[in-house]
């Protein structure tokens, strides 16, 4: 399968994360700072990378700026540092993913799927057909009513597969808990309710490898809902 | 930055400019050169300038003086000024001739009239009978009745030259009495003769005894006098006569003498010469003071007619014939008798003119035989002149003499204008032929050079001092002059202007020139005077250009009055005042000004009451100005105090760095100032310490939060890794699963520490949108449904507005409900109703308030500021999950988006409020 480079100054972390990577049977490489990381990745075909960022000789940051020169091979950052501006920083120099530690390990794993899966099936898609939508890995087929995510399918009830269609249809677009109620139920919302952000909990659940920091459906807290554009 | 560190940059700035300086050299010697240049050139300018003043000066003096011209007058020396006009005319048409003919006009007329007081036929007569009070009349017109008595004229002519002598006596009443005549000889004017006239009388015996009639001018009556018909001796007389006229100007002092026949004393005047009835003076009254006012008419009769005899013969020297080029001839006629006054000498042309003017100017030829003439006869009015003066200058100047010229007299005077002889008329013609040949062009040469100084000197004034300095801006260049203090240099210049006049005023002495009449002398023709005149203008100028030029550089670089040592003396005085003010002690500060407020309007005030004009005007003029300046001082010191007011203020309203300024104040406000400015400061530090001691306390939980991740990180793993191992013992799953819960709280623990310290240290940054708080609500709801329903919490949510939206940061927004929620979900008692409840406040509707109602699980035994303490929870769940930050961290941030977080307890309901702002539509 896939080969993947671990890159931690912390002996534990890498040897833990090799485990559970070991289990889903992908090819694991390690590497304990980002000099050793980037020799590796010119001997080795690698296909995704795991780094962290405080790291002895070269840290993650500009390791990450080194690899982006030459390769679009998916990384994810793997860092203490939990700061919006660490992220957000992480992200614009070319890393694919950021995950703080401590992290979930099942959540590290199908974050790692997820980036093998869009990298190795980017553009593969059958866009010729009008009922399909597509925001990122999230698919939906109108016809088949099938929604997968990454490839993997996804069950929905129909209430959770109208929303997520209203959604990602409008991508982009912000929804208020009337506006969908109104949209799904036909019906005119009298007084708040929470049966809205109810459905979009459980969707989020389903579509989200981490729901607390969804990477589709969002919330735009005190106004709505929307599907982020990828 | 430190003293020394600034010392340092100042050196470093100094050996820059030294480097600078260095590298400019050549360029710099360059301006030198041409600097001095520019002072060569200015120094040349200089020494034109006084070239020109002196020339303008003297090309001046030469054409005023020029063009004066002096002619010897009888006694004074006439200068006359030639001007434009009188080029191209004939002198006898200037008006020089005509004024010295005025003048000689008039000299002519009053000798006719001298020559009539002295003469008998065209020659002196000292037999001439005078009659003493009338002569003093002459001009006034005698009294109906006076006293007199008659002198020949030589006896009085020497009487006066003599001088008149008075001697006492010691007398009885009796034997004054005796001593005068027993009867006073009065002389009565007819009031009913046609010829009588108050205005008129025959002052000369010899005209009255001569003349019966006296030709009266103005009114052209006559009067008859006769001794024998109107003068006697009259009995008791002198009883009913009263002499109102006696003003003689000898005060005498006379102690008469008592009745009861003791002596008194009286002046009696010694008669040098008796009368022409060859008797004494005292013979003719029988009053003293009758007396003493004869004495006094014979005093002044004699020593008028010294003068007049003094002017005579000058008359008689002037214009004799053969040194004077007038002729005239003066006419009267008095009765029948002819009488004429003439300085022509042959018989011929005494009967021509004679003829001539019997026929009032009947033959014109003769009037110019000598060129030009005036002829006037007021009594046919006839005047004929072929000069410029008019017939009223002549009438006027016989006028003044009426007394002494009938209406009948003919004047003829003439003026031979070929100028035989060198008289004034003669030096007048020479001198119009030959003043100033080149007037104009040296006026012009005047004109031009004066204007050339003048423009040099403005030129010279707006560049003095100026320079172009090495950066090119312009600066002004003090010479050593310009750098001694304001009042030493006036002193050196007042001392230059008195030494310049000195120095005059030796070389007039020692070239013995008279300096106020140089222009009316012929110093203008000497070389030598005009070269003394060129140095001593150049050297002035020179001295005056040295003074006046320093004086414009003093203004110029502004130290005219920095410079001056009044104010130095000012800003001295100044200060010692205020050293005093400023260290005094407070009874020094206050009571004394006051004293010194009160005495001085006390001391202005009398003043001004009691004196009076200028003092009183001066005196209140002083307290008022006294008192607006008083009361500038209060105005000043309560400014000052307001200006700390408002410092405490800022300061107090948050502006830590805010300083008063202290430069202007004084005294307690000083101290006071200064004061405010170090609490301030203290508060300042105090503040900046404490934030970055927060700010510190932040940086450091964060940066350990790091490092406990890392191995936190660690643990989490690889007890998950355990738990997927398939452990059978069920005790080593408890101990997995205590592991796992206490792991995962490690984490929470330190993600909330972190949150918690940055907020309340400031370090977040907000992004502010519009929110709406039901939507915020349901969604939170949801989120929350699943935990919840596994407590069997059933939320209730009452909305009570219309509008909802509020301005807040939407992810810390929901991070606060996510913290009151999570609070909810751990602390409410189980299967109980948690109230949501979103109204307006009952009395703010621009406010929206959110509570949160719920029962506590565990009895709450803590006040609720405690639950918003960080680390501080109720008891019973403090070994329970959760950090204990959830609360603080989310009352934090409600106030960091201007909302209020309020925790009431009532028994075990639990109830958070929160009001937000309405944001604007």
């Amino acid at each position: 399968m896939a080969n993947i480079l671990i890159c931690d100054d912390d002996r534990e972390i890498v040897d833990a994360i090799e485990i559970y990577l070991l289990q889903e049977g992908y090819t694991i490489f390690k590497a304990y700072d980002g000099e050793q990381a980037i020799k590796i990745l010119k001997e080795q075909t690698i296909h995704l990378l795991i780094i962290d960022v405080m790291m002895p000789r070269l840290d993650g940051i500009h390791a990450t700026l080194k690899i982006r020169e030459y390769s679009s091979i998916p990384i994810i950052i793997l860092s203490a540092k939990s700061e919006d501006n660490d992220k957000i920083l992480g992200l614009n120099i070319g890393a694919d993913d950021y995950v703080t530690k401590p992290f979930n390990p099942l959540e590290l794993v199908a974050r790692v799927k997820s980036n093998l899966r869009r990298y190795t099936t980017l553009g593969n898609l059958n866009t010729e057909n009008n009922a399909l939508f597509q925001v990122g890995g999230l698919c939906i087929n109108d016809d088949t009513k099938e929604v997968t995510v990454d490839g993997e399918a996804v069950k929905l009830t129909p209430i959770e597969y109208n929303i997520l269609l209203l959604l990602v249809k409008n991508c982009g677009r912000v929804f208020s808990i009337d506006q969908i109620y109104e949209s799904i139920w036909n019906e005119e919302a009298i007084g708040a309710d929470n049966t809205v952000a109810v459905h979009i909990r459980h969707i989020r659940e389903k579509i989200e490898i981490n729901p607390k920091e969804p990477r589709y459906l969002k919330v735009v807290w005190g106004v709505g809902y929307k599907i982020e554009k990828q | 930055m430190g003293k020394k560190e600034k010392d340092i940059e100042q050196r470093n700035n100094e050996e820059k400019d030294i480097e600078q300086n260095d590298a400019g050299q050549s360029s710099g010697r360059e301006k030198k050169t041409a600097r001095k240049g520019g002072r060569i050139i200015r120094m040349f300018l200089c020494v034109l300038q006084h070239i020109f003043l002196g020339t303008a000066v003297i090309a001046l003096l030469i054409v005023v003086s020029g063009s004066t011209i002096h002619v010897n007058g009888l006694n004074t020396r006439m200068s006359f000024h030639m001007f434009h006009q009188n080029r191209g005319i004939s002198y006898e048409d200037s008006d020089m001739f005509n004024s010295i003919f005025g003048y000689m006009i008039a000299d002519i007329i009053r000798y006719g009239v001298v020559s009539s007081q002295l003469e008998t036929d065209g020659a002196f007569d000292g037999s001439k009978v005078i009659d003493v009070t009338a002569f003093n009349y002459r001009d006034r017109g005698l009294p109906e009745h006076y006293v007199t008595a008659d002198y020949r004229l030589d006896d009085l002519l020497k009487w006066a030259n003599y001088g008149f002598e008075w001697t006492t006596a010691e007398m009885t009443q009796s034997q004054a009495d005796s001593f005068l005549a027993p009867q006073t000889k009065v002389t009565i004017v007819d009031h009913d003769s046609q010829y009588y006239n108050t205005s008129d009388a025959g002052y000369l015996k010899s005209d009255i005894e001569t003349y019966t009639y006296v030709n009266d001018v103005s009114a052209n009556q006559l009067w008859e006098v006769s001794d024998g018909d109107y003068t006697g001796f009259v009995d008791g007389y002198e009883e009913d006569v009263t002499v109102s006229y006696s003003d003689g100007p000898v005060e005498i002092a006379v102690s008469e003498a008592a009745d009861d026949g003791s002596a008194g004393t009286y002046d009696i005047m010694v008669n040098r010469y008796k009368t022409t009835e060859n008797k004494n003076l005292e013979e003719y009254v029988s009053d003293w003071d009758l007396y003493y006012d004869l004495c006094n008419n014979v005093q002044n009769a004699a020593n008028s007619l010294v003068h007049n005899y003094n002017e005579y013969q000058q008359y008689n020297e002037y214009y004799g014939y053969d040194n004077t080029n007038v002729r005239y001839m003066i006419m009267k006629t008095v009765g029948d008798q002819t009488q004429f006054y003439s300085n022509l000498n042959d018989q011929k042309t005494l009967e021509d003119v004679g003829e001539y003017m019997r026929t009032n100017g009947g033959d014109p030829v003769l009037a110019q035989q000598w060129g030009k003439y005036i002829f006037y006869n007021p009594e046919d009015m006839v005047y004929k002149t072929n000069t410029a003066i008019a017939e009223g200058t002549v009438r006027n100047l016989l006028q003044n003499y009426d007394y002494a010229y009938p209406e009948s007299v003919k004047v003829w005077i003439s003026v031979d204008t070929t100028y035989p002889v060198d008289d004034a008329f003669r030096q007048g013609w020479e001198g119009f032929r030959n003043y100033l040949p080149s007037f104009w062009q040296l006026l012009a040469l005047a004109l031009v050079s004066g204007v050339i100084y003048f423009v040099l000197l403005c030129y010279l004034s707006v560049t003095a001092g100026s320079q172009v300095d090495a950066d090119g801006k312009r600066t002004v260049c003090l010479r050593p002059f310009d750098r001694i203090p304001t009042e030493p240099a006036v002193l050196i210049a007042a001392g230059a202007a008195v030494l310049a006049v000195g120095i005059v005023f030796i070389l007039t002495e020692l070239f013995d020139i008279d300096p106020t009449n140089i222009i009316t002398s012929d110093l203008y023709l000497k070389k030598w005077f005009l070269a003394l005149m060129f140095v001593l203008i150049f050297a002035a100028d020179s001295v005056f250009v040295f003074f006046f030029f320093s004086l414009i550089r003093r203004i110029k670089a502004r130290i005219l009055w920095k410079n001056s040592w009044l104010r130095g003396l000012m800003n001295r005085a100044k200060e010692f005042v205020w050293n005093v003010y400023d260290n005094g002690h407070v009874v020094l500060r206050t009571w004394v000004p006051y004293g010194i407020l009160l005495a001085a309007n006390f001391i202005l005030l009398f003043a001004a009451l009691a004196g009076d004009g200028a003092v009183r005007v001066i005196g209140l003029v002083l307290l008022i100005a006294f008192d607006i300046f008083v009361g500038s001082l209060i105005y000043r010191n309560a400014r000052e105090q307001q200006e700390i007011v408002d410092g405490i203020e800022k300061i107090s309203g948050g502006q830590l760095e805010y300083q008063v300024k202290t430069e202007a104040l004084h005294g307690y406000n000083l101290i006071l100032a200064d004061s405010v400015n170090s609490i301030g400061n203290g508060i300042k530090e105090a503040v900046e310490i404490s934030m970055k001691d927060e700010r510190m306390k932040a940086d450091l939980i964060t940066n350990v939060s790091h490092d406990i991740k890392t191995p936190l990180t660690s643990i989490i793993n690889y007890v998950d890794l355990i738990k997927r191992e398939q452990v059978n013992d069920e005790k080593i799953r408890s101990y997995i699963q205590v592991l796992d819960e206490k792991s995962q709280r490690l984490k929470q623990l330190t993600d909330d520490l972190v949150e918690a310290s940055k907020i309340s240290s400031g370090n977040i940054s907000l992004n502010f949108e519009k929110i709406n708080l039901v939507e915020l609500m349901n969604q939170t709801i949801g989120e929350f449904s699943e935990k919840f329903d596994a407590k069997r919490l059933t939320a209730v949510m009452n909305v009570n507005v219309q509008d909802s939206v509020i301005e807040a940061d939407s992810r810390r927004m929901w991070r606060v409900m996510e913290n009151l929620f999570n609070n909810i979900y751990k602390y409410a008692m189980e299967g109980t109703r948690v109230y949501l409840t979103i109204d307006h406040l009952p009395d703010m509707t621009g406010c929206i308030r959110v509570s949160v109602k719920n029962i506590s699980a565990a009895p709450l035994n803590c006040s609720p500021d405690e639950l918003t303490e960080r680390f501080i929870r109720g008891d019973e769940s403090r070994t329970t999950e959760g950090s204990g930050l959830g609360l603080s961290i989310a009352k934090n941030l409600t106030e960091a988006q201007k909302g209020t977080f309020r925790i009431e307890l009532d028994a075990d309901l639990f109830t958070v409020t929160l009001t937000f702002p309405l944001a604007d539509r």
